[in-house]
């Protein structure tokens, strides 16, 4: 007896836990992309057009100073990033403990023979005063290689 | 004669053009923050050695520019001397084309240009006054620091 052949199946692919992860991924990044910006606590820079992009290894040792507006009062927290021993930990320093800060880490640099570097992050919006005083203190660490961050890119709307 | 009705068939929507338009927005969320991130530039510039409060006791810096910063009280304003002269209206504009006039007249582009701001101007327009002597091909820009610890 002939036997009818049977009819092909449709194959179609359930998307539905693709797309599920997906979206899981988008909220991920989302969600991530504002935990950097809130690191560095909303430090707005100024935007300068002679600033050059430098890759990271160019400049070598260095140690990375955020002046950013205080969250209280009118003036700045100053933050670094330091070893703790186990993990890169957020520190704030107050304005009398940069210059020791400072010291410290240019006189570690030096036993390896290396020249320190202060970079100094400022918000836009702080006063001179208050990187003054971290230019001061690399004085006091006789850092003089300073490196100062600021944004490229599109103009500024507001002066 | 009544027809039976046909069995309903598992109707699955067609997924692919919203998971394209979802990998679409990804991508741009990914290069979006990358390029945040690398928007960021540097100025360097190299204090002088001799200076500096550490010494004890001032040096001297003849500057071949020194501009001074004065705050206005204004948030979004600032006034800019050169050599004591006020430059006013458009301070930062004139200051950069004083500047590149004094390049341009074979000024020596490691010639120190020093940066004296009172305290309570905005950090900005420290950055918009080096902006504009590095512009100018200016690679020695000093500041001018108080004795007087003014630390808050």
């Amino acid at each position: 007896m002939f036997k009818r052949p049977p009819k092909p199946a449709a194959v179609t692919l359930n998307l539905a836990p693709m797309v599920d992860v997906m979206m899981c991924l988008i909220i991920f990044f989302l969600l991530a992309t504002r935990l950097v910006g809130a690191q560095y606590r909303g430090v707005e820079l100024a935007r300068a057009d002679a600033a050059r992009e430098t890759p990271s290894s160019e400049l070598r040792t260095r140690v990375v100073i955020n002046v950013a507006l205080a969250l209280t009062g009118d003036g700045a927290d100053y933050i670094v990033n330091v070893w703790d021993g186990q993990q890169i930990a957020e520190r704030v320093l107050t304005p009398a403990e940069i210059a020791p800060f400072l010291e410290l880490s240019a006189t570690r640099a030096r036993q390896v023979g290396e020249e320190l570097r202060c970079v100094i992050r400022a918000d836009r919006n702080v006063a001179y005063g208050t990187v003054e005083v971290v230019l001061r203190a690399c004085g006091l660490a006789k850092i003089s290689k300073i490196v100062f961050i600021a944004k490229t890119g599109e103009p500024e709307s507001a002066p | 004669m009544r027809r039976p009705l046909a069995p309903t068939s598992e109707h699955i929507p067609n997924l692919a053009p919203m998971v394209d338009v979802i990998m679409v927005i990804l991508v741009f969320f990914l290069l979006g923050a990358s390029l945040e991130l690398s928007r960021e530039g540097v100025l360097q510039t190299e204090l002088d050695p001799r200076s500096g409060p550490g010494e004890g006791a001032t040096i001297e810096i003849i500057p071949l520019v020194k501009i001074a910063l004065e705050a206005t009280g204004a948030e979004d304003d600032c006034n800019v001397y050169v050599l004591g002269e006020r430059l006013a209206p458009d301070g930062f504009e004139r200051l950069a084309r004083l500047l590149i006039a004094r390049r341009s007249a074979g000024a020596d582009p490691t010639s120190p240009v020093v940066i004296a701001a009172q305290p309570d101007v905005r950090w900005r327009f420290v950055v918009r006054a080096m902006d504009a002597a590095v512009k100018a091909g200016f690679s020695n820009v000093q500041f001018a620091v108080g004795l007087e610890g003014r630390s808050e």
